[in-house]
């Protein structure tokens, strides 16, 4: 298929537990001050480490007034022309579990803000979009929705599209991680050699991807998918299928490994993934790129956390800027080159990873526009 | 835009309770994968067999994912108790794809998507954008709604397990299948709706092209 269009992202607005917005998010992501705290209240009393928003506001509401500050960023009027994506793992669940656990029966529970298509449903309350689709493959649900705005807008299909990684905290998730043991109790120590866990988190992360840029536009180069095809929750552990995606993007955007100045890890704090992921970075990259993980200042916001770290991806590139690795003083994995401090350098090329449930693998490579 | 899509191959199933008919234990030998199945996953193996379709890109949709693993876990954080590790692995959204991709080795993009009653209208968008690439592409959609209780959000659907799939390729051939809103005689959920059409459509003896817009 002919290549018709570039996919630029314009506009960005977010807000997760480290940041009301992008620039407090990146100063805290180089400042290493995370927000990550013990919280007993979601499941049983059992104390883990999560990221939570700090608002007076509800979630949703917050959802509302993000996608408000972008389109008054941006060049838009409405959304109207406007393809709507949405990246979510668990989309109306926490609504879902008020009603069940207050109720005890499932009466009162409105399959219209149960399910994943939850998000559009409230959205389209307040703004009307040209077009609706939600991804839900778990933790790459909203890379892959990254992934789809670059497909269409490069096939010449759209010309605005307004993804949204949107997940919010519930029982369902705390606990069901909890029962996989695989959270820790304290902020995640990414690539560690011992690390004990993951902080699930949540976070409204928007971006509104359009076929002409603005002069702090970069661009989404590729994206590159793959499938492990191995277990429903653990990596092949040589990282097979990370490599595979990370391959697939650097082939679609016409680069080689020695292209790629930073690699935004999906580091997750698990002993399985980080082990699996580096060894496919060591393997593909050996120590050429810095490579760091996020999640110890904004927590693995689970659905979300691929448009959360496409918008890192995109601070990194504006600021020139690779920030320091946060809780890694002896890492597992010595022959992948993780940054341990703030480095300012000519950033022209990001690989950002996110991995999932199922094997699920997708890379996006974002660039500086040249 | 429009795009036409060969139908190669169609399939679909669907009972009031729960489909008896999915062949599981034979088309999934390892009893340790056949146990962790979810039902989903066990119709989307038996769908993707009838159109004989095991390698290559999937985009599979789901207008409420995996509601007995969210059942369970719902009715354990009610009683206080720990949620099972497979249940909770089995409730996320892309479980019944990504099992599909497991039993084949089918390494290749998988998409899961969910939009409420318009699922099976963005699986063929999807699949249609996607097919431009030149491949032959599954489509495959699932409900499994079959839970205790269901009856108290549930005053509507005959068919509480129902999964459609299409085999598709782009073509340049005239489109001969026309989905209409008025040839609904079964209350299968509106998430299924157009691929459910498709499929009763589908006639093996001719070649069979929709048009889908984008």
């Amino acid at each position: 298929m002919t290549i018709k269009n570039k996919a630029y992202i314009t506009e960005t607005a977010l807000l997760c537990c480290s940041g009301e917005n992008e620039e407090q998010l990146f100063q805290n992501i180089c400042n290493q001050n995370s927000s990550i705290s013990t919280d007993s209240s979601y499941f049983n009393n059992t104390p883990a480490a999560i990221g939570k928003i700090s608002s007076d506001k509800n979630f949703f509401d917050n959802l509302i007034l993000k996608c408000e500050e972008i389109l008054d960023k941006s060049n838009l009027e409405t959304f109207q022309d406007t393809l709507l994506i949405v990246g979510s793992s668990v989309g109306g669940i926490a609504i879902t579990e008020d009603i069940y656990l207050k109720n005890g029966d499932y009466k009162n529970i409105d399959p219209a803000y149960h399910n994943i298509h939850a998000i559009q449903t409230i959205l389209e309350t307040k703004f009307k979009f040209l077009d609706g689709v939600s991804f839900s493959t778990a933790c790459t649900s909203s890379a892959n929705a990254l992934g789809y705005a670059h497909e269409v807008l490069t096939k010449g299909l759209y010309n605005n599209v307004l993804v949204l990684g949107v997940d919010q905290l519930s029982q369902t998730t705390v606990g069901g991680f909890l029962a996989l043991g695989v959270l820790s109790s304290q902020p995640c120590k990414p690539f560690e050699i011992n690390r004990d866990g993951m902080n699930v988190s949540e976070a409204i992360a928007c971006l509104l991807i359009q076929t002409v840029p603005n002069k702090d536009s970069i661009e989404i180069c590729s994206v590159g998918y793959s499938s492990d095809a191995y277990h429903m929750t653990h990596p092949h552990p040589e990282g097979l299928g990370a490599q595979s995606a990370m391959q697939n993007a650097l082939l679609q955007a016409k680069l080689t490994t020695k292209n790629i100045d930073y690699i935004n890890a999906h580091g997750t704090g698990t002993g399985a993934n980080d082990s699996a992921e580096a060894n496919a970075i060591e393997r593909l990259f050996g120590n050429i790129p810095y490579v760091s993980s996020t999640k110890s200042i904004t927590g693995h916001t689970l659905g979300a956390a691929g448009a959360v770290e496409a918008i890192i991806s995109k601070l990194v590139i504006n600021n020139q800027t690779i920030p320091t690795s946060t809780n890694l003083s002896h890492p597992e994995n010595k022959n992948i080159n993780l940054s341990t401090q703030n480095i300012t350098k000519e950033v022209n090329y990001v690989l950002s990873n996110s991995f999932a449930f199922g094997g699920n693998n997708c890379s996006l490579v974002f660039g500086k526009i040249q | 835009m429009k795009i036409n899509l060969e139908i190669l191959n169609a399939a679909c199933i669907y009972d009031e309770k729960e489909i008896s008919e999915l062949r599981t234990k034979e088309l999934v030998p390892k009893m340790v994968t056949r146990r962790r199945l979810t039902r989903a996953a066990k119709i989307a193996i038996y769908l993707a067999n009838e159109v004989d379709f095991k390698i290559g890109r999937v985009v599979y949709g789901s207008g409420f994912g995996e509601i007995p693993a969210t059942a369970s876990i719902l009715k354990s954080i009610k009683d206080k108790e720990h949620i099972s590790p497979t249940d909770f692995q089995n409730s996320v959204y892309n479980t019944a794809a990504s099992y599909l991709s497991m039993l084949y080795e089918n390494k290749n993009e998988i998409m899961t998507i969910s939009s409420g009653d318009n699922t099976a209208k963005n699986v063929l968008k999807m699949g249609a954008i996607k097919a431009l690439d030149g491949d032959e592409i599954l489509l495959i959609a699932t409900e499994t709604l079959n839970i205790p209780n269901i009856e108290e959000v549930n005053s509507c659907l005959q068919y509480l397990e129902c999964g459609v799939a299409l085999k598709v390729k782009v073509t340049q051939l005239s489109p001969n299948i026309t989905i209409t809103n008025n040839d609904f005689t079964i209350k299968i959920p509106n998430s299924l709706r157009e691929l459910y059409f498709i499929a009763k459509e589908f006639d093996e003896t001719q070649t069979n092209i929709i048009e889908i817009k984008i």
